[in-house]
């Protein structure tokens, strides 16, 4: 999958999940504060990552992430690792 | 919605060390009547002298249960009366005397036993009800897989103390940072991911900690709603558990098994099971009136 595909897909997925509109999603915006996140709604988040993307985030992963790009990165970098 | 951070719970369980030092060296000596006898004493000097306590007591007798002023005060004695019971039939049990009492468990108590025995996480939740602890050796080979969490750092210290005049303790205790929710969410998946089996006490948040306000015994009370979001998202099954003492040396265990709805089946599963737990619970204190053990103004007031 390449990466504009994968992105396409995360932000599908995200809108979908956490009921915000695909437009609000852009890779500067601020990933929490945009799906409308506290720590226990991230239970869902790794919910998803594990159904859609098949591997288990850790909480220091998340500490990392601020923008929907970091995000992006993240779930890529991860996949790559699993190939 | 006006936050008393007075009234709320502080995150600190009152119990000095010298005090339970002293009911272990007492039962451990005299025995467990003549702790009894003795706690009587103590619970007469705890009801003015404990006035957080004794003021949340009251009012828990009051509005809640509805008894009269004289009802009221009868009540704070035999409320603080079970209170120090269940903590003297704890101390005890720990110390071997468990053939002291006799134990009954409700008719879903091997279902329990199924849920356990399955290949999968588990989360129950209890309350500062009866004396929950007490049932743990009953959970047998599986309380080795329990995690008990622990909010309070006090407690822990107690807890510990405790534990040294035991013989064991079968189940573990997580300590939950309170700063750090993300951590804590983590570490609870990765139990139930081992299928493993976490407990709550469901009738305790702290200010930082995510609230659900419901109607609980005719009035509004918040409670915490990450455990029952845990069992939803996850799709664990809930167990709320609950320990109450029986007249004479007595105590009975009952068990609600809930299976969480799926996601799909309604936006807010996770408040659909904490009405079942907090619909299981006003049918226990309903039946259990003085072991209601939150001592602090757990209900809103409107």
């Amino acid at each position: 999958m390449d990466k504009i595909a994968l992105i396409k897909l995360i932000n599908e997925n995200l809108a979908e999940e956490f009921e915000v509109d695909v437009d609000t999603i852009t890779p500067e915006a601020h990933l929490m504060e945009t799906l409308d996140l506290d720590s226990l709604d991230l239970v869902d988040m790794v919910v998803l990552i594990e159904q859609n993307f098949h591997f288990t985030p850790k909480a220091a992963d998340f500490r990392e992430i601020a923008t929907f790009q970091d995000f992006y990165n993240f779930v890529e970098s991860k996949m790559n690792e699993a190939q | 919605m006006r936050h008393n951070n007075d009234k709320r719970w502080s995150g600190k369980t009152r119990g000095g060390s010298f005090g339970y030092r002293f009911f272990i060296f007492l039962i451990d000596r005299l025995g467990i009547r003549f702790a009894y006898v003795f706690l009587a004493f103590v619970v007469i000097y705890f009801i003015p002298f404990a006035p957080k306590a004794t003021v949340a007591s009251w009012w828990y007798a009051r509005n809640i249960l509805k008894k009269n002023r004289i009802g009221s005060s009868l009540f704070l004695f035999v409320n603080y009366y079970r209170f120090g019971q269940t903590l003297i039939d704890k101390v005890a049990v720990s110390a071997g005397k468990r053939e002291r009492y006799q134990f009954v468990f409700d008719e879903s108590y091997s279902r329990f036993l199924e849920i356990l025995d399955q290949e999968r996480g588990a989360i129950m939740v209890s309350a500062h009800v009866g004396n929950w602890e007490i049932g743990t050796p009953f959970f047998d080979k599986w309380g080795k897989k329990m995690h008990i969490v622990m909010l309070d750092a006090e407690y822990r210290k107690i807890k510990e103390m405790l534990e040294q005049h035991s013989e064991r303790r079968n189940y573990n205790l997580l300590p939950l940072d309170e700063t750090d929710g993300l951590s804590n969410i983590f570490r609870v998946k990765a139990i139930l991911d081992r299928h493993e089996y976490i407990c709550f006490q469901g009738d305790r948040f702290l200010e930082n900690m995510q609230p659900a306000e419901v109607r609980f015994l005719g009035k509004t009370a918040r409670f915490p709603i990450g455990p029952f979001l845990l069992a939803s998202r996850l799709q664990v099954p809930m167990i709320f558990y609950f320990s109450m003492r029986e007249p004479g040396m007595k105590y009975k265990f009952y068990f609600y098994i809930v299976q969480p709805l799926s996601k799909e089946s309604g936006p807010k599963s996770e408040i659909q099971l904490l009405e079942q737990y907090v619909q299981a619970l006003e049918g226990i204190i309903q039946q259990y009136p003085s072991q209601w053990f939150n001592y602090y103004r757990f209900w809103e007031e409107r």
